[in-house]
């Protein structure tokens, strides 16, 4: 080799090496993908649709979208992905109001949520007075909130009174408007009791822009969105209550996000119309040309009824509302004591043997196997605390604790990312630990630590192991309406499917579009989570 | 460029230094020196004092036995190469080291006379009397109103915010630049802005000390610069002490100079123009003229 000769350096096993990864990657997102088309094919049953039924959602609905999507791609992938989220609200409030009214229907009549508004408004509204009027130091005003909660919700003497033995004096409000002898109509209890308080947020975001008067502007106009959805629902052909509630769950977030980009962006307007109009043409069209959809599994039959024998006529509702029960007591049980950890832990907690003990069983309690959660469920909940076995108490609880690692080790993560230099400038300030957190470290933590919260609840979503053991039964006819009934989930309900009714047709039919909806509902909560995510990234 | 002759530039101001051949300046008396060199200002009293000053990261000594005066309103530099301890110094002022677990500190450090490590001192307390600037720009994410007023907020100060927000942007040289964005996010804003926007974040509650740990080193010179001339502003309120690595800046800015060398030991304290024109000892001569640092 001469001097001038640089020679050749061998690349072969770093190429091998490059394409082994890429062959390793391949094959495990084409097997999900296969695995999921499969599933969703056989549960939608697309090609039972006419070829005409087909040709016309591509022309009005898939060609326009893809055109202005490869437009905005090309010249403006702001207003894509802009749009796109847009869009991406659009379905994931559809799917989240079809919770509510579902929530509303069966379990928390217009009255109960009337009464409890009210019960939280109006020690809220005496507590803004008295402050105001009055200022009071800090233990007097949270002492008073306490206290007027306390009566406000449960009543003179309350439950309390009622262990020591006294008489009741004075009802909460809860009863006290449940004994109202006459009542305006459901809808109009709507109207005020949630109407009213998404009216509120949507003017204080608004007015966050404007001001006040834009804010006003916006209050007004969610009420009226709710008086008018309310009045046209007869001609609909639903009821007053769910067509409030899909109009105010779905219209005002879409209304605002739509309202923000008319000010901002109004190219990324171009995709959520071309998709929603397209959508709309495309089922006229065929209505009109007379063209028959995909004889689908998951139907409007399959997400309204309950269990049945026959397989056709199963559906899914009631596993539907016993997961958005366990959601919610999920919440509320390991949101509270997952942060509250996870913010000691960081912020508090000195750095001793005892600390890091503690910290290395979380992570070993995030791995621990459900199953072995739903023995410990089992255990505590049922033969230790004497609960009735598979309730929703017991399978919120038993959830909970399944997450509530998941939920420290992200809310953890996201504490710690806040930076330094943003606690060393508020102490710097002469801030308090609890004024640094309060003000500093949580604002911007809360993203992340929701983005967590969100991923951990679809694990728990998911979860038929922990059911199984607690006890919840298979198979619920209704929905449960309190927190001490039973209660099924959709994955459970899955399961029952492929084992105790594991016939053919339920193989074909019924199980395929329990999971198809089980994993819509996974996906949008992944994916908000993911928008949440990147917002959070954008922003630092 | 070097580093011997840029005292030159503000020698003016201390021309008639009454003796600037003494070697032992380490020891002065502040205030009598403070006022022997600015004909133009009252004496300076002393406001920080320090007191055989140890501090010890665990076992590794990080500061030995400082002892200095620090005059009021008026900009003192803590310079010396990195790891001498200067920035520890500083931030046993305000006790932001408290944070620290492994550290420790023995010796007095008055504030107003007052011993900040005394056990009925509030390290919160203090940090409200003593503001603090650090050396990358660090506003919080939000507003620039918001940022400013965040002092006001949790040291529940009453007043006019918006009077109090806009005087503090004007002295931190700030406002005609954000006046019409004040609601916008402060990370928006430039590096040397932000900065500034520090500044006006440390005096908007209106502190006796500021103290500042390298301001300028994350920024460019035209940002430099405005930070240089408004701190030179703020020493007509505050008294300002002022970590730095730039041995120009130090000349350009301070009245007084502390030099740190390695091992945390103070070895030269005293006028700036002192120090720099005629330092007591070869080790500082060596490291202000650029042989080591």
């Amino acid at each position: 080799m001469s001097t001038h000769d640089f020679g050749q350096v061998s690349r072969t096993v770093g190429t091998v090496f490059r394409y082994a990864l890429l062959a390793a990657t391949l094959v495990g997102v084409v097997a999900l993908g296969i695995l999921l088309l499969f599933v969703a094919v056989d549960a939608i049953q697309p090609l039972t649709a006419d070829p005409g039924w087909h040709l016309t959602f591509f022309l009005s609905f898939v060609l326009p979208t893809l055109v202005v999507s490869g437009y905005l791609y090309r010249r403006a992938p702001d207003s894509l992905r802009a749009g796109g989220a847009i869009v991406g609200l659009l379905a994931v409030t559809t799917m989240f109001a079809g919770g509510v009214v579902l929530i509303f229907v069966d379990i928390v009549s217009p009255i109960t949520w009337f009464g409890f508004v009210l019960a939280l408004a109006l020690p809220a509204g005496v507590l803004a007075l008295v402050s105001r009027t009055l200022s009071p130091g800090m233990g007097t005003s949270v002492g008073l909130s306490a206290a007027l909660l306390y009566i406000s919700l449960a009543g003179v003497p309350g439950p309390v009174g009622g262990i020591v033995g006294l008489a009741p004096i004075a009802p909460s409000v809860i009863a006290l408007v449940g004994s109202i002898p006459v009542l305006p109509v459901d809808w109009m209890l709507l109207v005020v009791s949630v109407s009213l308080p998404v009216g509120l947020l949507a003017g204080s975001y608004v007015a966050s822009y404007t001001d006040r008067r834009g804010g006003i502007v916006a209050l007004g106009l969610t009420v009226a969105l709710g008086v008018a959805a309310s009045l046209a629902a007869p001609s609909l052909g639903i009821s007053a209550g769910p067509s409030l509630l899909l109009a105010t769950v779905v219209g005002v977030p879409t209304g605002l996000a739509v309202w923000r980009s008319w000010e901002t962006n109004r190219l990324a307007l171009a995709l959520p119309a071309v998709v929603v109009g397209g959508a709309f043409v495309g089922a006229f069209a065929v209505e009109a040309l007379g063209f028959a959809g995909p004889q689908s599994w998951v139907d409007w039959q399959f997400l309204t009824s309950a269990h049945s024998r026959i397989a056709e006529d199963a559906g899914l509702y009631p596993a539907i509302g016993g997961s958005i029960l366990l959601m919610g007591a999920v919440i509320v049980l390991s949101f509270p004591f997952g942060v509250g950890a996870a913010i000691y832990m960081e912020e508090y907690a000195p750095d001793n043997r005892l600390t890091r003990l503690i910290d290395v069983n979380i992570s070993n309690l995030a791995g621990v196997p459900s199953v072995v959660y739903g023995l410990l469920g089992l255990g505590v909940f049922v033969r230790f605390a004497g609960q009735p076995t598979g309730t929703v108490l017991v399978g919120g609880a038993t959830l909970s604790l399944l997450i509530l690692p998941i939920i420290i080790i992200s809310s953890r993560e996201a504490i710690r990312s806040v930076p330094e230099e943003m606690r060393q400038a508020s102490y710097g300030m002469g801030a308090t630990r609890w004024q640094t957190v309060k003000n500093v470290v949580l604002p911007r933590a809360f993203p992340g630590v929701l983005t967590g919260t969100i991923l951990a609840l679809g694990r728990a979503i998911g979860e038929t192991a922990p059911l199984i053991m607690i006890g919840a039964p298979d198979v619920v006819f209704s929905l449960p309406a309190e927190l001490s009934a039973k209660v099924s989930a959709m994955p459970l309900q899955v399961y029952a499917w492929a084992t105790l009714y594991g016939s053919p047709a339920f193989y074909q039919k019924a199980v395929p579009a329990g999971v198809v909806v089980l994993v819509s509902v996974l996906l949008a909560m992944n994916s908000l989570a993911i928008v949440l995510r990147n917002r959070y990234q954008n922003e630092q | 460029m070097s580093n011997n002759d840029t005292p030159m530039d503000d020698s003016t101001d201390y021309s008639d230094s009454p003796d600037p051949t003494d070697d032992s300046v380490i020891e002065t008396n502040v205030a009598d020196a403070a006022a022997s060199t600015d004909t133009t200002r009252p004496p300076a009293d002393t406001i920080v004092e320090a007191r055989n000053v140890d501090v010890f990261y665990d076992d590794v000594q990080a500061l030995d036995d400082i002892s200095m005066e620090i005059p009021e309103r008026r900009v003192t530099a803590m310079v010396g190469p990195s790891g001498c301890g200067k920035s520890t110094f500083l931030r046993c002022i305000n006790r932001m080291n408290d944070r620290i677990d492994a550290a420790r500190v023995e010796g007095e450090l008055l504030l107003r006379g007052k011993n900040v490590y005394d056990d009925d001192v509030d390290p919160v307390a203090l940090r409200r009397r003593v503001g603090m600037v650090f050396q990358a720009p660090n506003p919080f994410p939000k507003s620039i109103y918001e940022n400013v007023a965040y002092g006001l907020n949790i040291q529940g100060i009453e007043g006019d915010y918006d009077e109090i927000v806009e005087e503090s942007l004007r002295r931190a040289a700030l406002w005609d630049e954000v006046k019409d964005q004040l609601h916008e996010s402060g990370l928006d804003l430039s590096g040397g802005q932000q900065q500034r926007l520090c500044i006006a974040r440390a005096i908007a509650p209106d502190p006796e000390v500021i103290l500042m740990d390298e301001p300028a080193s994350a920024l460019d010179p035209v940002a430099t610069s405005k930070i240089e001339d408004l701190i030179a502003d703020l020493a007509e309120e505050y008294t300002v002490v002022i970590v730095t690595h730039n041995m120009q800046q130090a000349a350009r800015i301070s009245d007084k100079t502390a030099v740190f060398l390695t091992g945390g030991e103070l070895v030269e304290f005293g006028d700036t123009e002192q120090v720099f024109q005629n330092p007591s000892s070869d080790r500082v001569e060596d490291y202000i003229t650029g042989k080591f640092g």
